[in-house]
């Protein structure tokens, strides 16, 4: 069951997904402070709530956002260009849902993930163009959260 | 979650890393399976993730049924 948030923590939540859909970047706590007109503080522990609620992945160490699913706040083997709108996803599940999410066209760039070659896809009008390729999950369902970033 | 050309591809990665074979979808499953889970915008205020319920429901629907796709 998702527990209930702050309302500063759904703004925050707001403002990283107006950004990132936006730009494809993903923002920092200072510039989510200044958007919101919270302390950086304030935005870390709405972030950590936000994790919490199974919402955001952060970066170990820093407390920044490493994933707004299906978004990646970092360089991924997962590359989409959505209408000149860079950004990676988390996996070839997040890559797709970019495009979804953004309601755009796009074009998605990953490798084999034994051998490395080049596999492109295309996303025009709400679907996806390709039919070849095969996607394995590695973690059962039930464990995906226990290790979201090997998962 | 990766992507690759054939079954032979995923046996071969999992040799290599010595990773048990896990779940196997399609493209096509993996293309319903981000429709499903991304079609709405998560920075909505009234967003709210999936229950257990409707995540089952979904992958049940893209056929990814058996213990590997079981939340509970």
């Amino acid at each position: 069951m998702t527990p209930s948030l702050t309302p500063l923590a759904i703004d925050v939540r707001r403002v990283v997904y107006d950004l990132v859909l936006a730009t494809g970047r993903i923002p920092d706590s200072a510039e989510l402070a200044h958007i919101t007109g919270a302390s950086r503080e304030e935005v870390r522990a709405a972030l950590r709530e936000l994790e919490e609620a199974h919402m955001l992945v952060l970066q170990r160490g820093s407390g920044e956002v490493l994933m707004a699913m299906p978004f990646s706040a970092v360089p991924t083997p997962f590359v989409v260009d959505a209408g000149g709108v860079r950004a990676w996803g988390n996996c070839i599940w997040d890559a797709l849902g970019i495009p979804i999410m953004m309601g755009r066209d796009a074009v998605i760039e990953t490798g084999c993930g034994c051998c490395g070659t080049l596999m492109v896809l295309h996303v025009r009008g709400g679907d996806l163009r390709e039919r070849e390729g095969i996607v394995h999950f590695g973690v059962p369902a039930r464990s995906w959260w226990e290790d979201v970033v090997f998962t | 979650m990766l992507l690759f050309r054939s079954e032979e591809h995923i046996d071969r990665w999992c040799e290599q890393w010595r990773r048990p074979r896990g779940g196997v979808m399609t493209l096509e499953q993996q293309w319903g399976m981000a429709i499903g889970w991304y079609a709405e915008n998560r920075g909505d205020p009234s967003w709210r993730r999936k229950t257990v319920e409707e995540a089952e429901a979904l992958f049940a629907e893209l056929g990814l049924t058996g213990e590997f796709w079981r939340l509970r």
